[in-house]
């Protein structure tokens, strides 16, 4: 090996982790920039108990983003996220309820999440149906058992186990919420497997040129199966989070949530055409969003004009992402 | 035993006699084509094996029915004796049957080095990737090979001659027996393709058997020892690469001779400008370009890789931007810099990659031939399907554009023959100026003629035919003037019959 050892490469980031470091520098860039307005302008918002209050909101499209981002970076689609925190809720309250048990609940929501994410992933990767039609059909289906199950009544959290409140209301070192530190850290897990596991770059072959990555002797239909059952078991876990909030299993939870979380990934950078984008990006798509509404609320704005402003700057954020790269790739 | 170019270990005793890969009776149809028709392939180790025939011989999907690409419907494939039962890449690539595909099969949005390793990444401690040796390794063996590219780069930012280099190492990146390269040196200068060669040669004294694909006879008589040529998806012969001259070689191929490989029949060109390009230059490379080209002409464009023939091709038919100058096609300026206006005025382009430029891959043969000119078949409104079927029938008649049907998709056609699509999309927009860039790549040598044929009487119909080549042959048996640039600048415009092999170079050096 002794040309190796010759070799002067430095150890610096690749190019393309300085192309994204670039994106998400300009996301916080934004999102400092989100904070500094809204810190001036709206009364009670640049304090920690109103920044740690955001946190926790985000946590919710925090932990499902990274599902919806990684199935985004295969290069497919999943909708059913929103509908999937109502149903797992259903086993979750239900199970605690009869056994006094966070673990059995929590248990058996990420069965259901599991099962749900195998029908998703089997359908779309091994049945070869388009993910948008399948993730909608799951979700309209999914919707439909919730309120025929119901009978569109909640079902309270009759068990109130402490453990389980902690989840909406507990904070760490009386600072952070729960909710926030689980987010945290499954941000952290995925995004290192995204970059430094062979299974991560596995998932970005895939979705940046499918026949490529067959090519190179990856399963492609096995990682696009993986990717949905991950993204059904996040979203599972935000569902967990959300049922401790309100202290039941409601039929309409998570109602329009999946189009939170794509918005906030998009913005994030992570293209819907697959092999592109970033969990860190992700990440201060959901914080800039979150900010955004906690602030013009703070303004005494109405949450018709919050809809519109967001529309607005998705589509600003996703053609100015656009034109740059169009740049980067004809020069 | 199967080695490692980057790290060969001592255990490299060719055992000789033992083929490396034997396939036996191969067939393969796909609807409408009998691609490959009772074929035999025996590849020694050690030695380099030449596969050659026109374009839609079956070159490439026997190639990737040993990569598991495509499953065979008959014969076998045995390694060293043993059957081998190849359902997908991944049994393949395991056999140590390393390809370097005839298409770019790279991600683009992905470094250099991570391409290099895509197949199986090296990893440390608790399975998490080593991104340092990943680094360290392939500068290693850019290095070893002597190729001059950059492993931080961003692939898709490459152009087509780095990415086919990207190709070339990745192939040699893990432990191989037999190694495949699909016309590995398409759009690789000669430097480039003798370095290329070296490596070769190095597989080869490693015991690893090669198996080669080009339509250039140069480079087969340089590097083979035994050829193989396919003819319409059947095994014509397999010979030591001493029986064959030149004659036998095409006689094989084609089964019939060529006269002459550049037959002229156009007259001299008008004096009548069709092109005029002033004071050309570009925010990347062209400075100061200006020069005119005749109808009825053929200027050709000389240049060594990166002096700005491809830059230039696009800037003057409005694809690229321009930072200044003028470009008039009939005395009309090419006003706002736009393809749609170029196409307008009657200049076209015809890529050099083809695939990512010029295809729509998933649309059929007809669609793609008509996709320039549909205003030409459009009748109140609506495309007059059966005129524009019966034009295309025309083309693909006079080209022998290889095909099952119209229908076909295009991606399933052959290099070559999907090469002749394009062409013929631009001439049946009836054009006054076609720029080519790189005509011939990836062609087969029939096919080759019936190209400069087509050229020459595309300019004696009075067309400014302006040519990006880097083939000197052509050059000097096809073009009125030629014209060679270096770094984004023109350094010489002569006529042919002034132009020498030396001067032409001396300009091209600068
Ligand atoms: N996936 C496919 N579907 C249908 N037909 C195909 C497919 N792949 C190849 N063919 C057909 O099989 C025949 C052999 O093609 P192949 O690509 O092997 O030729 P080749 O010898 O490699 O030619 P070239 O020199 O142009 O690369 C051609 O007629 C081609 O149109
Ligand atoms: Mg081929």
């Amino acid at each position: 090996m002794s040309l190796a050892s010759t070799d002067t490469m430095k150890a610096g980031p690749s190019m393309l982790a300085r192309l994204f470091a670039r994106q998400e520098l300009a996301l916080l860039l934004c999102l400092i920039l989100v904070i500094a307005f809204f810190s001036f302008t709206a009364e009670n918002f640049f304090s920690v108990r109103n920044m740690t209050n955001v946190l926790g909101q985000a946590s919710l499209a925090l932990t499902a983003g990274i599902g919806c981002a990684i199935v985004f970076i295969s290069g497919e689609v999943d909708i059913s996220i929103g509908s999937l925190l109502a149903t797992i809720a259903l086993p979750l309250i239900i199970i605690m309820n009869d056994t006094n048990s966070l673990l059995l609940g929590v248990g058996g929501a990420l069965l259901f999440g599991l099962i749900i994410g195998v029908v998703n992933g089997y359908l779309t990767a091994y049945a070869g149906i388009n993910s948008l039609i399948v993730t909608l059909g799951t979700m309209f289906i999914m919707r439909g058992g919730v309120y025929l199950y119901t009978g569109q009544r909640a079902i309270p959290d009759d068990a109130a186990l402490d453990s389980f409140i902690a989840l909406s209301d507990g904070r760490l070192f009386n600072v952070v919420p729960y909710s926030a530190v689980i987010a945290i850290v499954l941000l952290v897990v995925f995004a290192y497997m995204m970059q430094h596991r062979p299974f991560g770059r596995q998932i970005y072959a895939v979705g940046g040129n499918p026949e490529v990555a067959r090519l190179a002797g990856y399963d492609v239909r096995r990682v696009k199966f993986i990717c949905f059952v991950i993204s059904a078991l996040l979203a599972t876990v935000a569902g967990i989070i959300l049922a401790a909030r309100v202290g039941s299993a409601q039929h309409t939870a998570g109602l329009n949530f999946e189009f939170q979380v794509v918005a906030a990934t998009v913005l994030g950078g992570v293209s819907l055409a697959g092999g592109i984008g970033s969990l860190t990006g992700m990440a201060l798509g959901v914080l800039i969003l979150q900010f955004l509404s906690n602030g013009l609320r703070g303004l005494g704005l109405p949450t018709e004009w919050q809809l519109v402003i967001t529309g607005m700057i998705i589509i600003a954020a996703v053609a100015f992402d656009e034109a740059k790269r169009r740049r980067i790739v004809g020069g | 035993m199967s080695v490692d170019f980057l790290h060969p270990g001592e255990g490299t005793a060719v055992d000789t006699g033992v083929p490396a890969l034997e396939m036996r009776g191969i067939d393969k149809r796909f609807p409408g084509v009998v691609a490959l028709d009772n074929v035999d392939l025996t590849l020694e180790p050690g030695k380099i094996h030449a596969l050659m025939g026109e374009n839609g011989a079956g070159k490439s999907t026997l190639i990737k029915i040993m990569a598991g690409v495509y499953g065979k419907d008959a014969g076998t494939i045995r390694m060293r004796g043993r059957e081998l039962d190849i359902k997908s890449p991944r049994d393949s690539l395991k056999e140590g049957i390393k390809v370097v595909f005839q298409e770019i099969a790279l991600i683009s949005e992905f470094t250099v080095a991570e391409n290099i390793f895509l197949e199986g990444y090296p990893t440390g401690k608790g399975g998490s990737i080593d991104w340092r040796k990943i680094r360290a390794d392939s500068a290693a063996l850019f290095n070893r090979i002597g190729f001059n590219v950059d492993p931080a780069a961003r692939t898709g930012s490459l152009p087509v001659s780095q990415q086919q280099m990207v190709e070339i190492a990745r192939a040699l990146a893990h432990e191989a027996r037999v190694v495949v390269m699909d016309e590995p040196t398409s759009s690789l200068t000669p430097n480039e393709i003798s370095l290329l060669f070296t490596v070769i040669r190095r597989l080869a004294a490693l015991g690893i058997a090669v198996l080669y694909v080009s339509h250039k006879l140069d480079e087969v008589f340089e590097i083979a020892d035994t050829v193989t040529v396919l003819r319409d998806g059947r095994h014509v012969s397999t010979r030591p690469i001493g029986e064959h001259t030149n004659d036998t070689l095409i006689q094989d191929m084609i089964g019939r001779r060529i006269e002459s490989l550049f037959p002229r029949k156009r007259g001299t060109p008008g004096s009548k400008v069709a092109l005029s390009v002033q004071g050309l230059s570009t925010a990347k490379k062209l400075k100061d370009v200006s020069f005119e080209a005749n109808a009825g002409e053929v200027l050709g464009f000389f240049g060594l890789m990166g002096a700005g023939r491809t830059e230039l091709a696009k800037a003057i038919v409005g694809f690229d931007p321009i930072t200044s100058g003028t470009i008039s096609v009939d005395g009309r300026g090419l006003l706002p810099h736009d393809t749609h206006t170029g196409v307008r005025l009657g200049i076209g382009l015809l890529t050099e990659d083809r695939k990512s430029e010029g295809l729509m891959g998933e649309l059929p043969v007809y669609q793609n031939a008509s996709l320039a000119s549909l205003g030409a078949f459009a009748r109140m409104g609506f495309i007059d399907k059966a005129g524009e079927r019966k034009a295309v029938q025309d083309y693909v008649d006079r080209f022998r554009i290889k095909t099952p049907s119209l229908f076909q998709q295009i991606k399933n056609l052959s290099g070559g023959n999907q090469q002749k699509v394009l062409i013929s999309r631009w001439l049946m927009r009836g054009l006054k100026v076609i720029v080519v860039d790189e005509p011939t790549r990836g062609i087969d040598v029939g096919a080759k003629s019936e190209i400069f044929a087509l050229i020459d009487r595309l300019a004696g119909e009075g067309l400014a035919v302006v040519m990006m080549t880097s083939e000197m042959p052509e050059l000097l048996g096809l073009a009125d003037r030629i014209a060679v640039m270096c770094e984004g600048r023109l350094t010489a415009i002569m006529s042919r019959d002034d132009a020498t092999q030396e001067k032409i170079l001396n300009a091209a050096i600068g």
